[in-house]
């Protein structure tokens, strides 16, 4: 078998792009025109299985969905059009506002946090000589915690007064926030909390490093390049793939969160009452429009707006990062 | 990672419950044609419900109650909170549950949307006496003149004081009951101690915003029509109740203290506020009477009776009901169910097992609040027994007493907006945002529009 | 642990931060300096370590205290209260459930893993005309929030006549799904095309190319899709919950829930019950990840790439 590592291609050329453009550059050259065809056909088997679920499962409820947006439907009767009237609510709303503020700033919060801490983790596991299983298991731990468990307990780690967060801050002379009940706190607090759960971006890392050719690292420590330098222009080429990745998928699904959010501060009578706006997320307030209030025409309308936003956002993430890529390489 | 299908494992937030449809035995959805035949044949339907579950004797005894009635039949029962989405799922697909077991705030909104039925000929066909049951409580599930559901439980709100606190202010219990709210202002500035990041005690914790309409009807004030379709936040007496309830908690420093030092404590554990005397009084709901009973019946507590400003008692109802979905294939069967459920002999027998089962565990057994007047003064004299602590046996009492005062907002289109909107615009005023003339006005705006839309929808 | 993998990370591990450093700081020898990156090192990972350990530590220890205890923010259960697991364990049919959860959560798992793998390496290895707004279009599936499609899903399941089985819950992972494929993709597309190429002249099919030379080289990613899929249809309540109707065919999570809503009544939370039920749900979880997390390194590793 090749060893490709050692007849690999330069660490910076590493194919991270995911433009048509880079793909057409990397498959120029090779195939006759036969083979076009014949790679066309096989290319459709492989895809497929996804094709079909597409059609069958998934494109009939989008577009349902999008029907709707444009209709008054409370789930229980017939819908009924009301042409663009959602989609002019959406406009005036002021609690859409408030959640979409809310969502943004713990997106901000949130990605670039938990993509830092994640690699630094990844790579901690990545160096470990010893107890790399315990520690692995260890990092992806709180993931497996049921978030049930993780919202009862962060409202007691969190708790202004009586909280452990607080009291460890105090022990080093700083006097913590009310970060579960201040609207100014709320939003810090639910950042840290989710930090706790980077285990399973931190294991896709590890997966990633894992993947960098030794040799690759042998031959730049030969060239003189200290930790860091390695760092810089081997690992981080070699996994950008992966980083852009989590940089998207974690966008998204932050940019979607719920879960976690919706346990601490709008799931039990207790605390649903009398937090406030300040933790209303979009998906939450998606949530109450759609099954609440029962407004599913305007939370369909909500979900498409979202669906708007998070397109264009990622548009612009795969244009910068295929930027980015093309100067590392040039 | 966290999308959302990892909601949780056990999920506290939406509870979701299940329906076991017989009429499917499982696997294969769909069906239940074949036991619509069975239905005509007087035979024994099994019945499915939704939102219901079976903590203890009270719910065990009254459902076999039901199924060894002579109509009844079997129930199946997957236990569970009422759940929004699992509901709205299976209705819409024209496979529900025969009965629903939800809250009574909820029964308007579903009614409106046709979601659940009318149960006027239901209860006529059924012989089920009306009257038996509490006003309000039948109020909350009436819409437009029609009955959609049947009242079950009967939940209300205790004055709950802390005998240390109040004797350490230099009070007595009587002054700190007092319905008088200049009284209430002074005995809540005595009894607080600290404030903002220091304090100690909460002085009088009027439990805003969830007991907004019982400090509001304790003024005299209307927050919405009795029809369910006008909302009136904006009414001056609604304004001052929640001025005079917000400068309560004031009084303890910034809204976010006052708040983290409320949620600080193990309400439901040993060390709650009154075992540790770190709250002076506060109107809660009658179960935490349990929870103390259950952790620390000694505590040191003293129920009172809840007074409007003429001195007169006064409470806020809630609780649950039974309804009968849209597309539901058993209906009279679901109908004579609800019927069986919150009869009077029915309740007396379970709340007889819950007694016997609670005392046998060496616990204390201090009645079962229902919709049911004559369900309740049979399990006065018949079933409560006093326990011998006099804490417990006063709060009983009281408990006992209250049950004719209550007062309830009535069934509206738009229960879950209505109630948000009032909500806010107290964190608003709470928090320093606005002042309650504003956050009502606002709430008013918010609440009306929510309400007319839904009427528009409904026509 | 394989030795190959002790080896690899061997490497670079112990010595790393220091080693190839210039004594930066004058008056400590290069020894001390070593011993103090050494100590540094180990005490972040300690703290890393702690921080990670805590809430499950919590977790476990609050799940073994009476209720009146469970917030009071020790770490040692006094009095130890191991009857909540004996109330949970009799409340409920745990076995049946287990049973269902591991059926459903391997077919889930399985079928995602191969079905995703499948779809991305079309994507990654293959050049066609349509391949950038396809792409585009399996991204924007996950764009959606779910809570507006989850209702036609159901009426879709429900016309096919299963909706009330266990099918809604695994059946949609036989067509891949969009944040696998993304994944995969990526872990694909760093695979030097020199090795198909070289394949593919001699002779190899295109299933071949996928089979032998892309899947063996995937594998840490394969593994992480696995276990990702397994822990959150392991732990998924919604789907279960709108599916569901006979307890016979409940997963652990759906019938915890009953369990639980069982025992908080009245507004009361009886959270010892809900913590015992979270450990138990969670611990053949970490079992399962600790046996199966070494697959993470020995990928790569075995197949005789970082090795070599």
């Amino acid at each position: 078998m090749t060893a490709p590592a050692a007849s690999g291609p330069p660490p910076t050329s590493v194919p991270v792009a995911t433009s048509a453009r880079a793909g057409s550059r990397r498959a120029r050259g090779w195939g006759g025109a036969g083979r076009g065809q014949r790679e066309g056909r096989w290319a459709l088997a492989f895809l497929s299985p996804w094709v079909i679920g597409f059609v069958v499962f998934t494109a009939g409820p989008m577009v349902a969905s999008l029907v709707l947006s444009f209709t008054d439907y409370d789930l229980v009767n017939s819908p009924r059009l009301v042409g663009t009237q959602n989609y002019h609510d959406l406009v005036s709303d002021p609690r859409l506002l408030t959640s979409m503020r809310n969502t943004v700033i713990y997106t901000v919060l949130h990605v670039p946090l938990a993509m830092l801490l994640a690699l630094g983790l990844a790579l901690v596991l990545n160096r470990l000589a010893r107890g790399q299983g315990f520690f692995r298991t260890l990092v992806y731990l709180p993931v497996m915690t049921p978030p049930v468990a993780i919202g009862a307990m962060f409202l007691l780690l969190l708790n202004g007064r009586s909280g452990l967060v607080n009291e460890v801050l105090s022990w080093v002379g700083i006097t913590g926030p009310a970060w579960t009940t201040d609207p100014a706190w709320i939003k810090p607090g639910l950042v840290l909390m989710s930090l706790w759960t980077i285990g399973g971006t931190a294991v896709i890392y590890l997966a990633a490093l894992k993947d960098v050719p030794v040799q690759l690292h042998e031959a730049a420590t030969l060239d003189g390049a200290n930790a860091w330098q390695r760092f810089r222009n081997v690992t981080l080429p070699m996994i950008s793939g992966t980083i852009y990745f989590t940089l998207i998928v974690n966008t998204i699904a932050s940019l979607q969160t719920f879960s976690e959010v919706y346990t601490m501060y709008f799931g039990n009578a207790a605390t649903a009452s009398s937090s406030g706006d300040a933790a209303l997320m979009y998906a939450v307030y998606l949530f109450q429009q759609a099954f609440q209030f029962l407004h599913m025409g305007y939370a369909s309308a909500m979900a498409w707006l979202l669906f708007l936003i998070i397109l264009l956002i990622t548009v612009v993430q795969v244009r910068v990062a295929r930027r980015r890529v093309y100067y590392e390489g040039g | 990672m966290g999308r959302s299908r990892s909601r949780s494992v056990v999920g506290a937030g939406t509870a979701l419950t299940a329906v076991t449809l017989a009429a499917c035995g499982g696997v294969g959805g769909g069906g239940g044609g074949s036991d619509q035949a069975a239905s005509s044949s007087g035979g024994k339907v099994t019945i499915s419900t939704m939102g219901f579950g079976l903590p203890d004797e009270i719910a065990t005894v009254r459902v076999k109650t039901y199924e060894n009635s002579a109509k009844g039949g079997p129930v199946k029962i997957t236990e569970g909170g009422f759940d929004e989405q699992q509901f709205l799922a299976a209705v819409a697909s024209g496979n529900p549950p025969d009965a629903v077991h939800l809250d009574r705030a909820k029964v308007g909104t579903y009614a409106a949307r046709g979601a659940i039925v009318p149960m006027d000929d239901c209860i006529a066909k059924s012989g089920i006496d009306m009257s038996q049951y509490r006003k309000p409580g039948v109020q909350q599930v009436t819409l437009d003149g029609k009955v959609y559901a049947i009242p079950e439980f009967y939940g209300m709100r205790l004055l709950i004081s802390d005998d240390a606190v109040v004797k350490k202010a230099g009070l007595t219990t009587k002054q700190v009951a007092s319905g008088d709210w200049d009284t209430i202002t002074m005995v809540n500035d005595k009894m607080t101690q600290g404030s903002g990041r220091n304090l100690k005690v909460i002085g009088y914790d009027p439990r805003i915003p969830e007991t907004l309409p019982l400090w509001a009807a304790a003024n005299g004030g209307q927050m919405l029509s009795a029809d369910g379709k006008t909302a009136s936040l904006g009414d001056p007496k609604v304004v001052e109740a929640l001025t005079f309830t917000t400068n309560l908690v004031k009084r303890a420093g910034k809204y976010s203290e006052f708040k983290a030092t409320r949620e600080g404590v193990d309400f439901f554990g040993k060390d709650n506020q009154y075992a540790t005397d770190t709250v002076g009084a506060m109107p809660i709901d009658d179960f935490y009477l349990n929870v103390l009973a259950d952790v620390s019946p000694k505590a040191g507590f003293t129920v009172s009776p809840i007074l409007d400003r003429q001195g007169k008692q006064i409470n806020y109802s809630g609780g649950s009901s039974w309804a009968i979905p849209k597309g539901a294939k058993h209906p009279e069967e679901a109908c004579e169910f609800a019927k069986v459920m919150t009869a009077a002999d029915t309740w007396v027998a379970a709340a007889k097992a819950r007694a016997e089962a609670l005392r046998a565990e060496g616990g204390y057994y201090l009645g079962t609040n229902t919709g049911n007047k004559v369900a309740d003064e049979r399990i006065r004299t018949e079933v409560f027994k006093p326990t011998g602590v006099p804490a417990l046996d006063n709060g009983a009492k009281v408990l006992q007493q209250a049950q004719d005062s209550a007062v309830t907002l009535p069934a509206t289109y738009a229960g879950s907006e209505f109630e948000k909107a009032y909500t806010d615009a107290v964190t608003r005023v709470l928090e320093g945002s606005q002042t309650p003339a504003q956050a009502l006005k606002q709430a008013q705006g918010e609440a009306q529009k929510a309400l007319d839309a839904a009427a528009k929808s409904r026509q | 642990m394989a030795t190959s993998v002790g080896g690899s990370a061997g490497a670079t591990a112990p010595a790393v931060p220091v080693h190839r450093n210039p004594p930066s700081r004058p008056g400590m020898s290069q020894r001390q300096h070593q011993l103090l990156t050494r100590g540094l090192w180990s005490l972040s990972i300690l703290g890393a370590s702690l921080l990670l350990l805590y809430p499950f530590v919590w977790l476990v220890s609050a799940s073994l205290k009476p209720r009146s205890q469970v917030f009071d923010n020790s770490l040692v259960p006094n009095p130890f209260a191991p009857e909540n697991y004996v109330t949970v364990w009799k409340a409920a049919p745990l076995v049946t459930w287990m049973v269902n959860s591991v059926v459903v959560g391997l077919v889930a798992a399985i079928a995602v893993t191969v079905s995703s793998a499948v779809v991305a390496f079309g994507f990654a290895y293959f050049r066609f005309r349509w391949r950038g707004p396809m792409f585009a279009l399996v991204l924007g599936t996950m764009m959606l929030p779910g809570a507006v499609t989850m209702v036609p899903t159901y009426l879709i399941w429900d016309r096919l006549g299963l909706a009330s089985t266990q099918v809604p819950l695994w059946a949609g992972n036989l067509f891949g799904s969009a944040f696998y494929i993304f994944l995969l993709r990526q872990f694909f597309l760093t695979l030097p095309r020199d090795l198909f190429e070289a394949a593919l002249i001699d002779g190899a099919s295109y299933p071949r190319l996928f089979r032998s030379i892309a899947l063996p080289l995937a594998k840490p990613a394969l593994v992480i899709v696995f276990v990702f899929e397994l822990r959150a249809s392991w732990t998924d309540l919604v789907k279960p919950l709108i599916y569901l109707r006979d307890p016979a065919l409940y997963t652990i999570p759906r019938g915890l829930k009953a369990v639980i809503d069982q025992f908080g009544k009245g507004g009361e939370s009886q959270w010892e019950i809900v913590l015992a039920a979270s450990v138990l749900t969670t611990l053949p979880m970490i079992v399962l990840f600790f046996l199966g997390q070494r697959h993470f390194v020995e990928g790569i590793a075995t197949t005789g790439r970082g090795g070599a």
